[in-house]
């Protein structure tokens, strides 16, 4: 009984552990069709130098982006036009933010940060699927950790060196 | 019983929730490595005390390997761990050479972490250049009488008749003679083809009888060389027959011409670089070899019978010869410094101790020609009975000497030259990765353990320029146990990504991956296998 508790227990640490090993999204579900805080955390440098840029790449499908400044960030929003036009509670929407940078700071490697942006999911995403936002960790020293893979059909995130955080979609909440 | 059970799984369940929900709620970081100790690629001039490993978090080691220059793994299990470094114990008495320090230790995220140091104790090894030749003693010997044979037949027997047309005015000076060696030289050159073949395939003597080995033998470049000499020969034998007579002279010439163009078809020589160069040479070494030494049997023929034809082939013989031999040295001259490269090789390969030999034979055999044609050939043009005894004695001697250089000579069968050896040590090994995100040519020279090179073109998947933000090369070899070496590539300026002064210290199968950054957020992994010569 004890050593299969332990074994239990061990098991689920790994998985659990895998999941959040790197730069991640912190609530990792929400539905389509509603309005979502991307919370990204940062739990270290890049081969134990600070970091002083967190990019973030837009997924298509994704509106209304509006970052949380950061006191000792510099943000930036990089705006460009969607691939095709997108509802946004009525309003079509075919441009928008598809980059935010947050630069000029330091985040020492011992240190943890998070950093936030609020999106709206349109319902053109599909429920059951992984929503990924790539992520890249600029540091001193011109080292980068680019958390910019995503799985291939068969692949899970737990096979990739540098898994893209993602969110797991979930199905629109009937009405409002 | 069936109760406890159920309560047991609840509880269980219950736990792992609990557990699942705390350590996802913490955020945690994967181990990476911030120093080792010899750093990755160091040469250290002793073997060190200790190793040490330094992460960004603390880790605990899953496993510890050495790899050693002789490709053995051992098991590294004394090690103490002193905050986030690990330091490692070395076995003791280390030899020279290159070692992979291979890591795979877990950090507390649970996520597995491995990767290798690689550095060398004294210099890199670079193994020497191993050419593998079969050993197989039979058809080794089988090849180098057969080898014999054929020049007998091209030097002796097509040289013997061009002499007897050419320098002796077609009087018929050793008929059955050249009979002889020609039937010699058409079976040592029909025979080397299948020989051939049994050794290119590496199957004992008794495959002779197999049409394979003949195949196989024809279709080497030897191939050429066999069909082209045994032309050669027929049509020696062709200008010794009566009936033909009036047209001796030509086929005599022709088969000359044939016979050596048969040599420079073929072989180490012939294949060496610049082409322009050693193709000629060879035919030119084969052709006056010909010349010069198949005129001494029928000339030995004349001398013996006396008379005017005598006095007259010899006169001729002092004449011409000189200029056909000086032919022959700068041909061989030329031959043999393209193919030796270093003086040092002359001593230091096998194919340099053969030149060696060869050249000391052949300078007793100009000695010996040097006496004949200052202190014989004019006592001997003048009827001196001594002088002609003496002198058909040098030219039996002379006829020996060649046998000799022959078979020296022969035993350049078995031995690549220094050059080609330099080439053989030096060739690249590469190979082409496809995926549907980008392609590359990777390329490692040399393609064997040492120090190497690797670079890469990458490009689209329509051959299109892929201009990547940079790339890295992994290496592993994880039958060897070694885990991944990681490497930053540069750009030299000529389209390609690059690595200097990788040091490859195992042969065998190596899994090589380039990672491509396409762009910001793009990356592509590609992945091959190659195969590393020891």
């Amino acid at each position: 009984m004890f050593r299969k508790t332990m074994m239990t227990l061990a098991a689920v640490a790994l998985g659990a552990g895998t999941a959040s090993a790197h730069v991640s999204i912190q609530v990792k579900e929400a539905p389509v069709g509603s309005t979502y805080k991307v919370v990204l955390q940062v739990p270290h440098g890049c081969e134990g130098k600070p970091t002083n840029v967190l990019r973030v790449q837009i997924p298509e499908g994704v509106i209304a982006v509006k970052p949380q400044p950061k006191a000792g960030w510099t943000l930036e929003k990089v705006r460009g036009a969607y691939a095709k036009s997108y509802d946004y509670y009525g309003t079509p929407t075919n441009e928008g933010v598809k980059e935010v940078v947050w630069s000029g700071g330091s985040l020492a490697d011992d240190e943890y940060d998070e950093f936030a942006f609020r999106v709206y999911l349109t319902k053109d995403l599909k429920a059951g699927e992984t929503l990924y936002f790539p992520a890249v960790q600029e540091c001193s020293e011109g080292l980068a950790e680019r958390w910019i893979e995503i799985p291939a059909a068969g692949q899970s995130a737990d096979d990739l060196e540098l898994p893209a955080p993602g969110v797991k979609l979930l199905e629109a909440t009937g009405g409002h | 019983m069936k109760n406890s059970v159920r309560g047991d799984h609840a509880f269980m369940a219950l736990l792992a929730g609990i557990v699942w929900l705390c350590l996802t709620s913490i955020a945690m970081a994967h181990a990476s490595l911030t120093s080792a100790e010899p750093a990755d690629g160091a040469v250290v001039q002793v073997a060190p005390q200790r190793f040490s490993l330094s992460f960004s978090e603390p880790v605990s080691p899953l496993a510890l390997k050495l790899v050693r220059p002789d490709g053995q793994t051992l098991a590294l299990d004394t090690f103490v761990l002193r905050d986030r470094t690990l330091e490692i114990e070395p076995p003791e008495g280390l030899s020279p050479g290159t070692y992979v320090l291979s890591w795979r230790v877990v950090s507390e995220d649970g996520h597995p972490v491995a990767g290798s140091a690689v550095f060398s104790i004294g210099a890199p090894s670079g193994a020497a250049p191993a050419v593998t030749e079969a050993d197989d003693w039979p058809v080794r010997v089988a090849l180098w009488i057969g080898r014999v044979g054929l020049y007998a037949g091209l030097f002796f027997g097509i040289g013997g008749v061009f002499a007897s047309f050419w320098l002796l005015r077609g009087s018929d000076r050793g008929g059955a003679c050249f009979a002889v060696v020609i039937v010699v030289g058409l079976a040592g050159t029909i025979l080397s083809a299948g020989l051939q073949g049994l050794d290119a395939l590496g199957v004992p003597l008794s495959g002779l009888f197999d049409s394979i080995a003949w195949r196989a033998g024809l279709g080497t470049s030897f191939g050429r060389t066999v069909i082209v000499m045994t032309a050669a020969l027929l049509l020696a034998a062709l200008a010794t027959l009566p009936r033909l007579k009036p047209w001796g002279h030509w086929l005599a010439c022709v088969a000359l011409l044939a016979g050596a163009g048969a040599l420079a078809l073929s072989g180490h020589a012939s294949a060496a670089a610049p082409q322009w160069l050693t193709r000629p040479s060879v035919f030119l070494h084969a052709a006056t070899i010909a010349i010069w030494i198949g005129a001494l049997l029928p000339l030995a023929k004349a001398v013996r019978d006396g008379g005017t034809g005598a006095e007259e082939a010899l006169r001729r013989f002092s004449l011409f010869i000189p200029y056909a031999v000086a032919v022959l040295v700068v041909a061989g001259l030329v031959l043999a410094v393209i193919q030796v490269e270093h003086p040092a090789a002359l001593v230091e390969t096998a194919y340099g101790n053969v030149l060696l030999v060869k050249a000391g034979l052949l300078l007793v055999l100009f000695a010996l020609v040097a006496v004949n044609r200052w202190l014989l050939t004019k006592p001997a043009l003048a009827g001196e009975t001594t002088a002609v005894r003496r002198l058909l004695r040098a030219i039996v001697v002379e006829t020996v000497l060649v046998l000799a250089i022959f078979a020296v000579a022969a035993t350049w069968r078995f031995t690549p030259p220094p050059r080609a050896l330099a080439i053989a040590a030096a060739q690249p090994a590469s190979f082409h990765i496809h995926t549907d995100k980008a392609m590359a040519d990777v390329t490692i020279s040399p393609g064997r353990t040492g120090p190497v090179t690797v670079s890469a073109i990458v490009m689209t998947t329509d051959f299109g320029a892929l201009d990547a933000k940079n790339v890295s090369f992994v290496f592993s070899n994880p039958a060897a146990g070694v885990e991944p070496i990681r490497r930053k590539a540069f750009k030299p300026g000529d389209g390609t990504w690059q690595v200097d002064g990788l040091v490859l210290p195992l042969p065998g199968t190596w899994t090589v991956r380039l990672d491509v950054l396409i762009s910001d957020y793009e990356l592509a992994r590609l992945q091959g296998e190659i195969a590393i010569r020891p």
